[in-house]
């Protein structure tokens, strides 16, 4: 049993606010440095220009950092918000958060968006979202009672280390013998020794009797968590009715909540069955059409990958109810009880783990050519243990096999590890180094961008072929999708925000399978549509996987299958509904456009956001080596000869990797420009006056950012 | 016979999925469809065999992570 010692640093009690129409009205802010706390009050005009979830929080990180910060600068800003919707209990995937900051991969803004309990109990406590600045050396823990109405700073010693352990602590400590009341942010041991930590978000399970974690995985928002001396956030809430959140309608709430809801029962066991094997099911589709990336994406398949596709993850998830907010009918967060991990400081001890989803499988499997389901397992627990980010190890080890099988780096830089593509032993081992701070592990928590620096200067690798083959972009590691035969998709990443996330855009099927995006502007317009109507979502509170994970039985008879309109009226209509407004859907867009735009603006202000910050590696875009052309050889000759209209006759394949190459670096330039135009950016990818004008968003501070960067 | 999508239609022998999407007559570019608990992807529908008796689901995938 840990004997757990708190002590209270600082108090403020509060009168809780009444929610109304979806907002608290206000956000709480907390400084480390000096113990203060205190609360801001949410304007009718920042509600107006940002909308809260996301929103909220790039405004208050935008207010809190100049254009020096850096990730572990005391007044970088750690936000996490809700939104309007955040906390319906009868409409599917209504309990999303998002945090933002400045991240130590990418110098430049992070955001990732996460399931769990947390937001909702944030904002029902009087708050639309949470600001955390300063630092301090002593372990904290923030304590949001919105039962008692205070908010506390707390010294707590003797927690535990690893994730799952400090969120039981917490949950029986502060529960009170009532743990649904309690939600927990916590990362874990990785996360100060690594750049990629990430933070676990708890939901309480009932029917299992545990708590469980969800993850906002990205840009390593977990090593900033640790870094200020945060060892939890707890937020403490009591039961969650329809009425918490004051719709303005709720009769035509209850109404459109029932349909999406009944939609998906009927419509989800006869197509993706999320409810049931969760985002496992793409694993083998993926490894059909190529996309699946193997050998640090060298390659998007191999004869192996049924062996961790879903029918062999369907046995392994334990049955039951695994919505991570109240109420969600896809309820898609998929466990594995009683595991039994086989290394390190879990060994042998049975564990509960959530997951794996296809991002870990593809990451911590294929990625590395390992094909062995109970290996996946074992590393997503221990990366969320450790609070790392499973995509960012899996690429990042992937990265470093590749190197290793390229002579790049060799033993005496691994302390003597074999990082063959294929050998679980070590992808293991690094993982725990990375846990423990030690050893080549530490080098790779660093992240690719940083590896690709230290083989070089340290070890003497060739830079040029790291910068082809390390899969990062802004300094975030890629997500698990092979990009290479899509050029949409490689916009979907080299033209996210914060990296190559697919989080904006998944153009891979109607641009690479379907064909249905086949000039400059057609893609453009898709590179300007859906990274709009996802980034919705994270300003509302809202899971996106209820909009396009499954659609509507006669969708395919719609004008534009792939934006699933149905949806997007029902998601207006719910919207209308809880605020009280008259929008359509266009309105919807036009929202989420202040924000993108104030984000883009936000990266420009701290020294990045424009077009040399959208570059990608070129083995996002093609073959890097002879043996990858060769091994799709007959694409690719097909491709140089049929639209190209090169002759290829006498070329020897050297020559065609370096003609293939430069065919497909300018189509990506014109993919830039293209989507620049039509999002109202300059050549440069700034925001031209014109569009933050149109947009409302033209408030001194950025008008000032605009000016310094030459944009008058 | 075979149920798509809870409807019956006619089989034959040696049916595939592009033969049954053909016969179906739906011009929708399906990428997978799923036959009793396997799923089958585009590139496999040729070769992949429809059962007799087998129930048939047209999984319009859009999505991604």
């Amino acid at each position: 049993m840990t004997d757990l010692k708190v002590k209270e640093i600082a108090r403020l009690s509060y009168a809780r606010p009444a929610i109304k129409r979806g907002y608290a009205n206000q956000t709480l802010y907390v400084n480390l440095s000096d113990s203060k706390i205190s609360i801001k009050p949410v304007s009718e005009k920042m509600k107006e220009t940002f909308v809260g979830g996301k929103g909220f929080d790039l405004w208050l990180l935008w207010n809190a950092v100049n254009k020096d910060t850096k990730w572990n600068s005391p007044e970088n800003a750690l936000c996490i918000a809700c939104g309007p919707l955040g906390g319906t209990t009868i409409y599917p995937g209504s309990g999303k958060s998002i945090v933002t900051s400045i991240s130590p991969t990418t110098g430049s803004v992070m955001d990732s968006n996460v399931g769990g309990f947390f937001g909702p109990y944030l904002k029902f406590s009087g708050f639309d979202a949470l600001e955390i600045q300063g630092k301090t050396g002593a372990p904290r823990v923030i304590f949001i009672d919105g039962i008692n109405q205070q908010v506390q700073i707390l010294e707590v010693t003797g927690l535990p280390q690893g994730a799952h352990e400090i969120t039981e602590v917490l949950t029986n400590h502060f529960g009170q013998g009532k743990p649904r009341n309690i939600s927990v942010v916590s990362t874990g041991p990785g996360a100060k020794h690594s750049l990629i930590g990430l933070l676990n978000f708890s939901w309480y399970d009932p029917k299992r009797s545990r708590a469980r974690l969800k993850q906002a995985g990205r840009g390593g928002l977990g090593t900033v968590f640790a870094d200020k001396g945060l060892k939890a956030i707890v937020a403490r809430w009591e039961s969650v009715t329809l009425a918490l959140n004051d719709p303005a309608d709720e009769e035509t709430l209850k109404k459109v909540a029932k349909l999406h809801s009944q939609e998906i029962l009927d419509q989800d066991p006869k197509q993706n069955q999320m409810s049931m094997v969760g985002t496992a099911h793409l694993v083998t589709i993926m490894n059909d059409y190529d996309l699946l990336p193997t050998h640090n994406f060298r390659y998007g398949q191999h004869p192996q990958a049924p062996n961790v596709g879903m029918e062999v993850y369907r046995p392994l998830f334990d049955k039951g109810f695994d919505g991570c907010w109240m109420g969600c009918s896809l309820a898609c967060s998929h466990g594995v009880k009683d595991f039994a991990p086989t290394t390190g400081p879990h060994a042998g001890r049975k564990v509960f783990v959530d997951g794996p989803e296809y991002e870990t499988i593809a990451g911590c499997g294929s990625n590395h050519g390992i094909f062995d389901p109970l290996h996946i397992i074992e590393m997503n627990f221990y990366c969320d243990n450790y609070g790392l980010d499973s995509i960012s190890v899996g690429t990042s080890i992937a990265f470093a096999m590749e190197c290793f099988e390229m002579g790049l780096i060799n033993k005496t830089h691994t302390g003597g590890m074999d990082l063959s593509f294929g050998n679980k032993t070590s992808a293991l081992e690094i993982l725990h180094q990375i846990g423990r701070g030690e050893g080549f592990g530490r080098v790779v928590g660093q992240g690719v961008r940083k590896m690709k620096e230290i083989f070089s200067k340290e070890f003497g690798a060739d830079r040029a072929i790291m910068e082809d083959i390390g899969m990062e972009a802004k300094g975030l590691e890629f997500s698990e999708y092979m990009p290479k035969e899509s050029l949409a998709q490689q916009g979907g990443y080299g033209l996210a925000l914060k990296g190559p996330q697919h989080d904006e855009a998944w153009l891979i099927f109607l641009d690479m399978v379907h064909n249905f995006l086949p000039t400059f502007e057609q893609k453009a317009e898709a590179l300007h549509w859906f990274p709009l109507w996802r980034t919705w979502f994270g300003l509302c509170g809202l899971c996106k996987l209820p909009w396009n994970d499954v659609v509507p039985a006669d969708n395919k008879q719609t004008k534009e299958p792939a934006k699933v309109i149905q949806h997007v009226e029902w998601y207006t209509q719910y919207f209308n509904a809880v605020t009280g407004k008259s929008l359509k859907p266009a309105d919807l867009i036009f929202m989420s456009e202040k924000v993108y735009n104030l984000q883009r603006l936000l990266c420009l202000k701290l020294g990045f956001g424009r077009r040399e910050h959208d570059a990608i590696p070129y083995r996002a875009m093609g073959p890097v080596t002879v043996e990858e052309y060769e091994s799709r050889a007959e694409r690719y000759d097909k491709q140089l000869k049929e639209i190209h209209r090169i002759d290829i006759g006498g070329m020897g394949t050297a020559e065609k990797v370096k003609t293939l190459r430069k065919l497909r670096e300018e189509k990506y330039e014109q993919l830039k420009d293209a989507v620049y135009e039509r999002r109202g950016w300059s050549k440069d990818g700034i925001p031209t006056l014109d569009t933050v004008t149109r947009l409302g968003i033209d408030l001194p501070e950025v008008l000032d950012v605009l000016k310094a960067h030459g944009v008058a | 016979m075979v149920l798509v999508e809870g409807r019956q239609f006619r089989w034959r022998e040696g049916m595939t999925v592009a033969d049954l999407l053909a016969d179906l007559g739906d011009p929708y570019p399906y990428a997978v469809v799923r036959v009793n608990d396997t799923v089958v992807s585009g590139p496999d529908f040729e070769k992949a065999a429809v059962p007799k008796g087998s129930e048939v689901h047209l999984i319009p995938l859009i999505a991604g992570g």
